[in-house]
């Protein structure tokens, strides 16, 4: 196991991460950026260390700084979070040659994951059900041929990255001409790699996915499944477990399909397998997330697993230590992303400083945040202010404790959507267990910010 | 929404933060005044290359070869009696703050050490992380420019350059050579030449600037 690991990265998962070295037993250093002096994880960690400035391209993106911040420190492992340099083939590389382990697969199972396309064969090579798409786009003409046999409307994508940047949702070969290079030119821009595909565009699709952790030694086991499909541009707003849009039977049998093809393409620690579920119920693999995932939390509510804890010991070479039989599953959690954004404003990001901050309590209430009152929001990253968490026995019962929770949150200061959960809470449609993920962009935000006023 | 922000702050009791951070002090006290001299004085005696000592709810850990620069933040940090405070201010709900001040460790008090240098010093600050390395020919009261290389910072091979923000005379060392530094931390203070002129100084015209490269 690691003696002392260097945490590479900010906000509520450098906390997360923090709080599983402590429970290991592990030393930890928090690399912060200049505009990260007065985080909590900076503040809370035995020891802490200035990597660059507020920019996150010479601070959480710099691989020099990074490095040498963990050489300095005595450091043996860098646990990289989620975003950043979270699933950089290279930078795990240039960690491990540096005697240093990188949280997270190794170099060349990031690499063999690191297209979205590739992963999309291999996967399906291994009997994973894909969505119909094309291969790489050679130009604006393969792209019109390749859209004609997948059929419109189809969505064209970037190979490389996430986060939607460089994503067109296209209905015909003219939005396809005037779209393909935007997202051409984006995804270049973004990821630094402008290789892009199509994909088959279910319309009210659901977004589903099964984590699954794999170790050193092909022991593969799954964790349920997780609902994403409160969206907004893409964004997950809201996640539960287990999802309402599928049986037992059908969860059941994804699962196991999934982990079963991932454990046969050569995977290794922990993984989430995304997929697209559309109006008949049938699933379809788009992408992998080679880190620990924002949402992870439900899942260690309804597990009782530490997920963190397991990446870190998967890294350090341990055995999974527990089979599939030892995974239950029991109740339904749901989480919601509190972020610093006006829904009133288009979900304008906003800065600023937090007045007063409550974090609510109660059974099964739990809150990862890195917030504290007077904490300064600073306007360089993501508007993540923290995530609220929900176990019940039931999702009839989680959804109660979600709504009592929201209504005891306070955050001063600054513009939340906390307003906005509530109103989703309270939407037919969500306690109906039918959201969409074009649901919040169909019809946007207005009716539900609107309803939560009343 | 007023009300229940004024719930919030009195939830916690005035007595029992005042009870805490009248606990720190003492433990910083202790360690000032005790533990902190025993310390160094041991860690240069034996051949260890760290120790670790716990004192309630406090942690001091002396490492070599930053065992200088520790000994400098432990110093600053026992005499930074804003820290729990800072932390820990009445009337704030503490919900963030769970084990209060043993966390709020070695990162504080560099921007405390700041604080306690003299005002109207300014310092050469380090342009990356990693191990410090001084120039060998400047001392006291050298002249350097705005511009001039003063030293560098090594980081996994590749040297970044410690340059003068100023023009004005070197003052005392903050950073050991061989020094593990982090991004932005003061190396070396200086002494602005407006200043020196200000205080009359003679000999500050009468040294020769040192050219912009070792």
């Amino acid at each position: 196991m690691f003696t002392k690991i260097l945490i590479a990265n900010r906000g509520e998962i450098a906390l997360r991460i923090l709080r599983a070295c402590r429970t290991l037993g592990i030393g930890a250093v928090v690399a912060y950026s200049e505009a990260d002096r007065e985080s909590l994880a900076a503040q809370l960690a035995d020891e802490a260390i200035c990597i660059g400035p507020a920019d996150a391209r010479h601070s959480y993106l710099s691989a020099p700084a990074i490095i040498s911040a963990a050489v300095v420190t005595g450091c043996d492992a860098i646990h990289p979070g989620y975003g950043f340099l979270s699933e950089d083939e290279g930078f795990a590389d240039v960690v491990r040659a540096h005697d240093l382990t990188f949280i997270g697969p190794p170099a060349e199972v990031l690499e063999r994951f690191a297209s979205k396309e590739a992963t999309r064969r291999l996967l399906g090579s291994h009997g994973l059900p894909t969505i119909p798409g094309s291969g790489m786009l050679r130009d604006e003409a393969h792209a019109i041929g390749e859209a004609e046999r997948v059929g419109y409307p189809v969505l064209i994508k970037p190979s490389a990255g996430g986060g939607g940047k460089g994503m067109r949702l296209v209905r015909t070969p003219r939005e396809l001409e005037s779209a393909f290079k935007v997202s051409r030119s984006e995804a270049k821009a973004a990821f630094g790699n402008d290789a892009l595909y199509l994909e088959k565009y279910l319309d009210d699709n659901r977004h589903v996915e099964i984590q699954v952790a794999v170790d050193r030694f092909g022991n593969a086991v799954h964790m349920g499944d997780r609902d994403c499909s409160v969206q907004r541009r893409h964004q997950k707003v809201i996640e539960e477990t287990p999802s309402p849009a599928l049986s037992n039977a059908a969860r059941k049998e994804l699962a196991e399909r999934a982990v079963r093809a991932i454990a046969a393409a050569g995977y290794e620690n922990l993984g989430t397998l995304e997929f697209l579920l559309d109006a008949k119920g049938d699933a379809y693999f788009i992408e992998i997330n080679c880190r620990v995932q924002v949402e992870h939390p439900i899942t260690e509510l309804c597990t009782g697993i530490d997920l963190v804890a397991l990446q870190i010991k998967i890294a350090a070479g341990e055995p999974l230590g527990l089979t599939q039989a030892d995974i239950v599953s029991t109740g339904h959690a749901i989480e919601f992303r509190i972020l610093a954004e006006d829904p009133g404003k288009d979900f304008k990001p906003q800065g600023g400083q937090i007045g007063a901050y409550l974090a609510p309590g109660g059974p099964g209430v739990r809150m990862d945040s890195h917030i504290y009152p007077g904490y300064e929001v600073p306007p360089y990253y993501d508007s993540l202010l923290g995530k609220l968490s929900v176990w019940a026995p039931d999702r009839a019962q989680a959804i109660a404790r979600a709504d009592a929770a929201l209504r005891e949150m306070l955050v001063d200061g600054v513009m939340t959507n906390i307003e906005l959960h509530r109103a989703i809470l309270a939407n037919q449609v969500f306690i109906d267990g039918k959201v969409t993920t074009n649901l919040l962009d169909r019809v946007g935000s207005a009716p539900f910010v609107a309803a939560g006023n009343r | 929404m007023p009300a229940r922000q004024q719930n919030a702050s009195v939830g916690r009791t005035g007595a029992q933060e005042a009870l805490r951070v009248q606990r720190d002090h003492e433990a910083i006290g202790r360690l000032a005044d005790d533990l902190l001299p025993a310390l160094i004085a041991k860690l240069a005696a034996s051949g260890l290359g760290e120790i670790e000592v716990r004192e309630g709810g406090w942690k001091a850990r002396l490492r070599k070869p930053a065992g200088a620069d520790e000994a400098r933040r432990l110093a600053a940090r026992a005499s930074a009696e804003s820290h729990a405070a800072r932390g820990l201010a009445p009337g704030r709900p503490a919900v963030s703050h769970g084990r209060g001040s043993e966390d709020r460790d070695a990162r504080r008090e560099d921007s405390e050490a700041t604080a306690k240098t003299e005002p109207g010093l300014v310092a050469a600050t380090s342009p990356a992380v990693g191990v410090y390395h001084p120039r060998r020919d400047l001392t006291v009261g050298t002249r350097v420019q705005a511009g001039d290389r003063i030293g560098w910072v090594d980081v996994l091979g590749v040297q970044q350059d410690v340059i003068v923000p100023v023009d004005g005379l070197i003052g005392s060392s903050l950073a050991e050579a061989g020094e593990a530094v982090e991004y932005g931390q003061r190396l070396v203070q200086l002494d602005p030449l407006e200043r020196v002129d200000e205080s009359g100084d003679p000999g500050a015209q009468g040294r020769p600037a040192v050219a912009g490269n070792a």
